[in-house]
This record gives C-alpha cells, sequence and structure tokens, in this order.
C-alpha cells in the first residue's frame, strides 16, 4: 500500500500518453516504452540535464558548507571554555526556532541587494544553515576526550591540528548523518529556489518541475519520468546506505 | 581550571564564521522581518512607514485566518494520524514476520523521494481520472472528489503528508523501542503482567521523551509545508489548502505586499515561538518527577 505510488509512478512513466490517461485503469504498461524520457531531452523551453547539474552543484556545496560550519562551531562550543561561549551557543540555537518561511520575504530583499540574485552562492548560503547540525556536532564533540586533546597540545600540534587530525575523523558517523540528512533537505528545497532563482537556466529540479506540472493540466509521462529522475538520487543512496540511514535518523532524532 | 586562558579563548576561532554567517542570513532576516512589518512597500516605489497598519488589517483579514485555521488543522490532524500509526507500525515490526526488512524499507522510501515530485504523483493519481480515484470508485462504490471539494481537499493533503513522513516517525519509535530495557518485561510477565498491561505500564511511559520529540519535530515540519500545497492545490479549492506559508509566498511575490506579507512572517514566527515555548514548559514540569 505504501508503495503503490511510488510503483505507480515508476511504471506510469514507461506508458504511451493514452495509457496513463486510460480508464478502466490497467496499472501495468501494455507496452513498455521509454518515450517520456527521450522526450524530456527535447523541450525547448525546459533544459533538465541543466536543472539536474544545478541540483548538485547547489546540494554539493551547500552541505559541504553545512560541515565546514558545524563541525568547526560543533568543536568550539563543545572543547573551549571562551568567554560567553553559553551566550554565543544559545544565539546559535535559537535560530532553530526561525521558520524558513518566515524569513524568505528579508532574505530575498538581503540577497538582491548583495547581487546574489540568480546565482549559486545565493541559492547555496541560506540552505547551508542548520543551527540543528550545530547542535549535534557540539553533542558529538563532547565524547572525545579531553585529554587526547589535551597530550596533542603538549606534543606542540596547534589547535586547527588537532581539530582537523583527531577531532574530525573521531565525528566520523556524525558527519556521515549530517551529509545524509542536509543533502535530503537541500536536494528537496522549492521554496527559496522559486524565490531567488528567476532566469531559467539556474533552476533547480524540483523548481522546473513545480513549474512544469503547472502548465499542463493532464498528466503526461514525461512529468512523472521527470519525478522518477528526481527521486532517483536519493533512492540510490537509500539502498547503499540503508543502514546509515536509519542509524542517522535515530542519530539525528534522540540525541 | 585545567586549562590555561589563552587556549581556551582560541575556541572563539573555530565559532566565529558561524556566528557570523547565521547572523547576517538568518537573524538579521528575522529582525527585517519584524522592520518590515510596519512599512508599506512593493519593491517599486518608496517604502512608507505605517505603523500598525499591516496588523490590523491582517487581524480583520478573513483569508488570513483561514490560512491560519487551514496550518492548524492540516498540522493537528496529520501529528495524530502520524504519531498514533507509526507508534503501531513500530510495535508490529518488534514481532519477528517475514520479509520485515522489505516492509519497513517500503514505509520508509516515501520519506526520501523528492516532494515535488510525490505531490506531481499525488496530484495524477487524485484527479478523477486518476488510478486512485478510479480504485475508490471500484472498491467502495462512492466517487470522491479528493482535489475538487472544499471539504474533501484538506483532507487528501493530510493523506499524501501522513503517507510520506510516517515511515520517519516509525524509525524513530523502533530506535525508542530498542531503548526500553528487556529487563523490565521480563520481570513484568514473572508477574504475570498482560500484553496490554504491559504497553500501558512499561511502553508508553518509558517512551514519552520519544513522543514528545515526534510530536514537537512534526509540528515544525508540517506547520512549515509549502511544496505540497503549491504543485497539487495552489491554495484551492476555496482557498481550502492555502496554508500560511503559501499565502506568504502569495502575499509577497504574487501580489507585491512585501510589508503586509512580513507581518503575516511575523505571525507565523510568533506562532511557534509560543508552541515551543509551552513544549519547552511542559517538558520540564514533567521530567521534574
Amino acid at each position: 500500500m505504501f508503495l503503490f505510488p511510488f510503483f505507480w509512478m515508476v511504471v506510469s512513466s514507461f506508458k504511451p500518453t493514452s495509457e496513463v490517461l486510460a480508464i478502466p485503469v490497467n496499472i501495468l504498461p501494455k507496452n513498455w516504452q521509454l518515450d517520456a524520457y527521450t522526450n524530456l531531452l527535447n523541450y525547448s523551453e525546459y533544459d533538465f540535464s541543466r536543472y539536474f547539474l544545478n541540483s548538485l552543484i547547489v546540494t554539493f556545496f551547500a552541505v559541504l558548507l553545512a560541515v565546514v560550519l558545524c563541525t568547526t562551531a560543533g568543536y568550539g562550543f563543545a572543547k573551549y571554555n571562551f568567554k560567553y561561549n553559553n551566550l554565543y551557543f544559545i544565539i546559535v540555537l535559537s535560530t532553530i526556532m526561525i521558520p524558513f518561511q518566515a524569513i524568505v520575504v528579508p532574505l530575498f530583499i538581503l540577497m538582491k541587494n548583495l547581487g546574489l540574485q540568480n546565482s549559486y552562492l545565493g541559492l547555496i548560503i541560506p540552505e547551508s544553515l542548520t543551527a540543528f547540525g550545530v547542535f549535534l556536532m557540539r553533542q558529538f564533540f563532547y565524547s572525545v576526550p579531553d585529554e587526547i586533546i589535551e597530550s596533542a597540545r603538549i606534543d606542540g600540534a596547534s589547535e586547527f591540528r588537532i581539530f582537523w587530525n583527531i577531532a574530525v575523523p573521531m565525528a566520523k558517523t556524525a558527519i556521515f548523518a549530517l551529509i545524509i540528512f542536509h543533502s535530503q533537505w537541500v536536494w528537496n528545497l522549492l521554496l527559496w529556489p522559486l524565490i531567488i532563482i528567476s532566469s531559467p537556466e539556474m533552476r533547480t529540479i524540483p523548481q522546473a518541475i513545480a513549474l512544469f506540472s503547472g502548465v499542463y493540466f493532464t498528466p503526461y509521462p514525461e512529468q512523472l519520468a521527470i519525478s522518477v529522475l528526481a527521486c532517483l538520487p536519493l533512492l540510490v543512496i537509500f539502498i547503499f546506505l540503508s543502514k546509515n540511514f536509519t542509524k542517522g535518523i535515530t542519530l539525528t532524532g534522540l540525541k | 581550571m585545567k586549562y590555561n586562558e589563552a587556549i581556551q579563548q582560541k575556541g572563539f576561532y573555530f565559532v566565529l564564521p558561524t556566528l557570523v554567517i547565521y547572523g547576517i542570513f538568518l537573524i538579521y532576516p528575522m529582525l527585517s522581518a519584524f522592520h518590515y512589518s510596519f512599512f508599506k512597500w512593493n519593491m517599486i516605489s518608496e517604502s512608507k512607514f505605517v505603523g500598525l497598519k499591516n496588523y490590523i488589517r491582517m487581524f480583520g483579514d478573513r483569508r488570513f485566518w483561514n490560512s491560519y485555521y487551514t496550518t492548524f488543522h492540516f498540522t493537528l490532524i496529520s501529528i495524530l494520524i502520524i504519531i498514533i500509526f507509526s507508534f503501531l507500525l513500530a510495535l508490529l515490526f518488534q514481532e519477528k514476520m517475514m520479509l520485515k526488512n522489505f516492509f519497513q524499507s517500503s514505509i520508509f522510501i516515501p520519506v526520501i523521494l523528492t516532494m515535488v515530485a510525490i505531490a506531481v504523483v499525488w496530484q495524477f493519481m487524485l484527479q478523477s481520472t486518476g488510478v486512485f480515484s478510479n480504485i475508490f470508485l471500484d472498491i467502495f462504490g462512492i466517487n470522491i472528489k479528493w482535489l475538487t471539494s472544499k471539504s474533501i481537499t484538506p483532507y487528501s493533503m493530510i493523506l499524501v503528508n501522513v503517507w510520506k513522513i510516517t515511515g520517519y516517525y516509525m524509525i524513530i519509535f523502533i530506535a525508542g523501542l530498542l531503548n526500553v530495557p528487556q529487563i523490565y518485561y521480563e520481570a513484568a510477565k514473572v508477574d504475570g503482567a498482560s500484553y496490554l498491561q504491559r504497553l500501558f505500564f512499561i511502553t508508553l511511559p518509558q517512551l514519552k521523551n520519544t513522543f514528545i520529540l515526534a510530536f514537537v519535530s512534526g509540528v515544525i515540519f508540517s506547520f512549515a509545508a509549502f511544496p505540497q500545497q503549491y504543485v497539487m492545490t495552489e491554495g484551492g479549492p476555496a482557498r481550502s489548502t492555502e496554508v500560511l506559508a503559501l499565502l506568504i509566498y502569495k502575499q509577497a511575490f504574487e501580489f507585491t505586499k512585501f510589508g503586509y506579507s512580513s507581518a503575516i512572517s511575523v505571525a507565523f514566527f510568533i506562532t511557534l515561538l509560543v508552541f515551543s515555548i509551552i513544549q519547552f514548559k511542559i517538558f520540564q514540569s514533567e521530567s521534574t518527577y
């Protein structure tokens, strides 16, 4: 029952248009065909391979930036006792309560003033922010024993080397969970691309699907084909890493 | 103090980039939203200070209250169904069964599918000529207007939401159940407690934190729903699925009322804030036992 919509999406993307619309419904295609997929390449006003590339670039760099910020900040908060540590942490953590929907308008104006409209950077920066990730990494770095850090200091290692060569490798599991969850989140975002991107060649995949499906009211196998393709990267990750996936949820969900 | 003071201060440099970037791109925009909400502004002409006018207008705006109600309705009903459903599934998966991994994965798969893609698929399936409508008609003999009836469409939205995220909470509950010490159950069994007694007196109290967590995160998640409504209904029919996020988007980027849209954003923020504080209070008072 849970798989049915997914199943229907996949099989119907191999049907000709007439069969997608046919009543009574036939679930499996009578004649399998790849037309929907090949047709995707032939739209003059939609360049889907470009949108895929955009989504990949944005997801990659947004996740990278998220990992850099969350690990450094998490480490700093967990392992140092600098002035106003707690105050700063509370400030960062409180941004969890800022719903993205509530700041889209001012953020749009800010990005426009910075000249970042229709740019990768305009997509990447806001999508890399996750106070939850900072919280997760801080919790994780608490479990790195102070003694290890201290003995490295005595050996003369710089603070950054200790972080990079000792703390980061120990936090692999948490970083991995952060990567999986954040890439899933970024890949699927719709609202922010809709707002910040107006030039067609900068569209992301979810944005393109939303526009593409809005133009035609009746179901076309092409719309299903692009939906299948949009889900594919995350599905592949899930199939290969399903153990880490569920482990990641329990780690991010419960700690 | 074990460490010397100068080294401790160096930690600040690890935190600094995050402080700066979160400050500029999250905290500053939030404060700006408050600021803009006192202005009338359409991005083209000069902005004009209007005091509380946007808020006065908002409180009298039936469209705003409709969205507010729609969002609450969508959130609360979704969450109640999702929590009960996913908890029951987690209980079920405690038992030995055939193809357990396959069933678990199939329930989890919707979680990782792209929301926009899913919305497109469900939209097709729920159309009057769609596969879901037709199967439903064949089995129950009722023709339901899944996407065109003011009273039913909000529930179609809930259906899709439940389908999409139940698997996520199922995993959380499965993990929660694994954390309950087995020794409690063994002791209860020795004392002759029935399955239901064990469920009510051991499992549920032990999972209290998991339930609270599921509720809080579920509310925050569903309250922010946007792609689903944007793709499937655009807020219709008769604005019955026009959730707050969609209203904020429309007011700003379709009607170019940036000031008014900011006022709604502030209301949205304060609602979630109040909700979080209430949750926090409940959580605190309960954990003092």
